[in-house]
């Protein structure tokens, strides 16, 4: 089976139907998605601009122990809250580029976040890698919610 | 006056433009989700401060020198793209319900933040790193919500609903703008 018919069966499925067909639950996990990513947003940066100097002066792993939980938090949310908002309209995301760009710079945010980020920071680690990585991890949540707004306009 | 003001908006080359543009308007829109992270996720992390469940190591006076900061250059952002997605879309969105509702945060949000700073923080080295008083308690919960709020109803902005040509109760009427439709 490939993958187009497997978004036609889920586009088929009752969930899919479900959301698709209601006036209010599109848009309230729309809202949901971006108050999550707002979090997100929060928690990321706040550790991001004490590693890159432009911030708190309090040690990174500190701010962490209080961030990684509305991390958490809000990648779950904006996972859980994607997969819905996706299983109403897997046709049309199936052929707009802005979301495989989007599922793309997602998985390297994840992986980034998790196996790279976090660890360093937990770890108290500081200096140039740690600098790089922080760069990186912002850019790829940046690009994350700026593909993800783009799928409704292409 | 305000409807003459945005009608002749509407006229403008400028909201032409960006109405009809083909990336301009959907890079505006999509630089002002972005800097929703910047904005309300930075907000977000010093009301939490301030209810005093996070960050309790930080002490209050460095996170509102250091964060807020970056919390304003997030305002200046959204005000900048906020202003251009009105541009675009001038007459719509000035009746829109949810707009209207929108500003309507924003002024509780820009009041509890005036509270804030003119009367709760004036003695916070007294609690920059004891236990957080009530009244700042009561501060971060209204500006949360005041937030949350602004995201979800502008996010409403987009859905036809309530237009202008689906108004049928003359509340609704008064509260749009939009005339009622005899038929």
């Amino acid at each position: 089976m490939s993958l187009y018919h497997t978004a036609q069966n889920i586009e088929a499925s009752a969930l899919g139907q479900t959301i698709r067909e209601s006036t209010w639950l599109f848009p309230a996990i729309e809202s949901t998605h971006l108050l999550a990513l707002a979090l997100l947003g929060g928690s990321i940066l706040i550790m991001s601009f004490s590693i890159l100097g432009w911030g708190l002066k309090t040690p990174v792993a500190d701010l962490y122990r209080s961030a990684h939980r509305y991390l958490n938090a809000a990648v779950i949310v904006l996972l859980i809250t994607g997969v819905l908002l996706g299983i109403s309209e897997p046709v049309k995301l199936y052929g707009r580029q802005a979301f495989w760009v989007k599922m793309i710079s997602l998985a390297i945010a994840l992986l980034v976040t998790y196996f790279v980020f976090n660890p360093l920071v937990r770890r108290g680690a500081s200096g140039l890698g740690l600098r790089s990585v922080t760069v990186l991890t912002m850019a790829a949540w940046l690009l994350v919610a700026m593909a993800g707004r783009w799928i409704g306009f292409s | 006056m305000l409807e003459g003001l945005v009608t002749k908006l509407a006229d403008t080359p400028w909201s032409i433009a960006l109405h009809e543009s083909l990336y301009m308007y959907a890079i505006t829109e999509s630089t002002h989700v972005m800097s929703i992270m910047l904005f309300v996720g930075t907000i977000a992390m010093v009301d939490l401060r301030l209810l005093g469940v996070s960050y309790t190591k930080v002490p209050v006076s460095q996170m509102l020198s250091k964060i807020l900061p970056w919390t304003i250059a997030g305002f200046a952002l959204l005000v900048i793209t906020g202003s251009m997605l009105f541009l675009a879309i001038p007459i719509r969105t000035y009746h829109s319900i949810w707009f209207r509702l929108k500003c309507l945060m924003i002024v509780i949000a820009a009041i509890n933040i005036a509270v804030f700073t003119f009367r709760v923080e004036r003695d916070k080295a007294a609690w920059d790193l004891g236990p957080v008083p009530g009244k700042s308690k009561i501060c971060a919960v209204i500006s949360l919500s005041a937030w949350a709020c602004v995201i979800v109803f502008g996010r409403l902005i987009a859905y036809n609903w309530f237009d202008c040509d689906s108004i049928t109760s003359p509340t609704m009427a008064e509260l749009t703008g939009c005339p009622l439709d005899p038929g």
